[in-house]
């Protein structure tokens, strides 16, 4: 009864239009006041204590380090390294593209923000070289969700905080499926290629690309202080985070010199703009998720899924299904809030792994940012490409096959995720 | 806002440098960052109204005629004010009991009530910025192009887009 209530008051508010954030708490506390003995006091303590979740400190932290790199020319930096090294082939620019969206996701962990900042160089830049519109706003659209599966990742930060399972395994276990994707893409575009003539670049030198490699580094250093500061245990993923706002900021402004003094104010704002409204949404899921546990619902659709006797991949697929459907609705972030309370115990005791459920879960939010009707990768696309919203989802739509023919390899080969977790020595689980 | 974030920041690399440079760290910082962001989030909120950065499904709210979306708005800034009315209430509460206990934070020298105190503050702020969004919606007219107009969905895109547009 309870169930059905949360669901419906959940719903309710989310069609009419109440931000995701207030519709989360009202239908939680409406919830415990009607169904459970449970006082508002306890509810406000618990909003309180969830701002004070350590990992969850590293998401303003992230998307600090994200806005300082964004601002400066850090995707050109990129963009000319990924060109120097896959140009000369045929396809090539496309291909450039690709490979500066999964550079460039390496230094933040937003998709949109991937999107504008490759995107904004690339589409003119190949469309001037002779490729169409729609092939190349369909290529950057579907590459810039590689934001936020290659670490680091904000989504998979509140993945990790929500289930309490490792962000710095998760980070880990996002890495080969990211160049799984990263590979697909690309090869794809040599095969389109190949049949269409399309153009290939002047080959550059090998001097050429160095030089090019040694400014990009710069950038590229950011993944690899976090990703070996967390493997080494040198900090914490919260400290990872602090550590790579820091070096964002100093490379930003002492090394690319893209920004001066008077632009840091501007980046903290909207850094903390950004931060406090996923703080916000993040809070009231916390209270989402204790209502869904107080009142045993996990425990009750789980019974109800065996005594269907689902097998395992029978739930991936369903699981597959539904995150897909809800992705189209509502960013990722909320979506992992909402749906990881309840899919998660069942998953778990399934006998799924919480790090593969992870990349699932983040792979199938990628497929969301570019399917209508409310991708946001296609309004941002839309944007930088000067397009029709029709015209971006056309163009997306083949490209999405890609995506969802990884998705399932990744379902259905778990070791893809866990191989390389597990290789380093943090076994499984 | 920002300098709360660049206080964070701050603090929490100092943290890191002092552990491996000079072997020590400080006792109050874990309880200073955590305490910092609860703050900024809080204040944030409101913050977020007025700059229209919170997230909502605009999906059907934008196909329909002018008065239902213009009911619907004023539906929802209700529901969002019932929301806050709640939260005000229990963190009253909280923080009544925690001013009878009487006792400190465990790193800083301040009563927690004190720290926990801009909770019903910030909802307050909420509900008064909620109570403007009502206003502004009920005193719009069929000319209103802010309310025609297909907003994106979210913040980040929101911004962006209209940066785009701008520089275009």
């Amino acid at each position: 009864m309870s169930a059905i209530f949360l669901l419906i008051a959940l719903f309710f508010c989310l069609l009419v239009g109440v931000p995701v954030a207030v519709s989360l708490g009202l239908a939680s506390i409406t919830t415990m006041l009607l169904f459970a003995d449970q006082s508002l006091l306890s509810l406000a303590q618990r909003f309180f204590h969830t701002m004070q979740v350590y990992p969850l400190l590293a998401v303003p932290f992230f998307v600090l380090a994200g806005t300082f790199m964004t601002t400066g020319g850090v995707a050109k930096r990129m963009i000319d390294f990924a060109n120097a090294l896959v140009g000369r082939f045929q396809g090539g620019l496309a291909m450039a593209a690709v490979l500066a969206c999964a550079f460039f996701a390496a230094v933040s962990g937003s998709s949109p923000a991937t999107v504008v900042a490759v995107g904004s160089v690339m589409v003119a830049g190949m469309v001037s070289s002779g490729y169409t519109k729609p092939f190349a706003a369909g290529v950057i659209c579907n590459a810039g969700t590689l934001g936020i599966l290659i670490p680091p990742s904000i989504v998979m930060v509140v993945y990790g905080a929500v289930t309490e399972s490792s962000i710095g395994h998760l980070f880990m276990a996002g890495v080969v499926p990211g160049i799984l994707l990263t590979l697909a893409l690309m090869a794809t575009i040599s095969v389109i290629a190949r049949r269409q003539g399309m153009p290939r670049q002047p080959s550059v030198s090998w001097r050429v690309t160095l030089r090019a490699g040694r400014e990009a580094i710069w950038g590229l250093l950011l993944i690899v202080i976090i990703m070996g500061g967390i493997y080494l245990g040198i900090f914490t993923p919260t400290e990872a985070a602090a550590v790579s706002a820091v070096y964002a900021f100093l490379i930003a402004l002492f090394v690319y010199k893209d920004i001066g003094l008077s632009d840091v104010p501007k980046v903290l704002t909207d850094s903390a703009k950004v931060s406090t409204m996923l703080m916000f949404i993040i809070a009231n899921a916390y209270l989402f998720a204790f209502v869904l546990t107080t009142e045993q619902i996990p425990q009750a659709t789980s019974e109800w899924l065996n005594s269907l006797g689902l097998p395992w991949w029978g739930f991936l697929l369903v699981l597959n299904i539904l995150l897909l459907a809800a992705g189209n609705f509502m960013d990722p972030t909320s979506v992992v809030l909402i749906l990881t309370p309840i899919v998660f115990p069942i998953a778990i005791e399934m006998g799924i792994d919480p790090i593969h459920l992870g990349v699932i879960m983040v792979l199938n939010m990628e497929i969301g940012l570019v399917s209508p009707p409310v991708g946001l990768n296609l309004f941002v696309t839309a944007g930088v490409a000067d397009m029709t919203m029709e015209q971006v989802i056309r163009a997306a739509l083949p490209w999405l096959m890609v995506l969802l023919s990884v998705l399932m390899i990744v379902t259905y080969v778990p070791s893809i995720s866990l191989a390389l977790p597990a290789w380093l020595g943090w076994g499984n689980g | 806002m920002a300098l709360a974030l660049a206080f964070m920041t701050i603090i929490t690399f100092i943290q890191v440098v002092l552990r491996y440079v000079f072997g020590t760290g400080l006792v109050w910082s874990l309880e200073a960052t955590t305490y910092t962001f609860a703050w900024l989030v809080l204040i944030g909120m409101s913050y977020g109204v007025r700059t229209r950065a919170h997230i909502a499904v605009d999906l059907f709210s934008n196909r329909l005629p002018f008065g239902a979306r213009r009911a619907m708005g004023v539906t929802v800034s209700g529901l969002c004010l019932l929301y806050c009315g709640f939260m005000v209430y229990g963190s009253t509460m909280f923080i009544d009991g925690l001013f009878s206990l009487g006792n400190n934070a465990r790193d800083i020298p301040l009563p927690r009530w004190l720290l926990i105190g801009i909770m019903p503050i910030a909802f307050l702020l909420l509900a008064f910025r909620f109570l403007q969004a009502m206003r502004r919606m009920l005193a719009r007219d069929d000319k209103d192009q802010i309310l025609k107009k297909v907003p994106v969905s979210t913040a980040i895109g929101q911004e962006r887009k209209i940066k785009i547009v701008k520089s275009r």
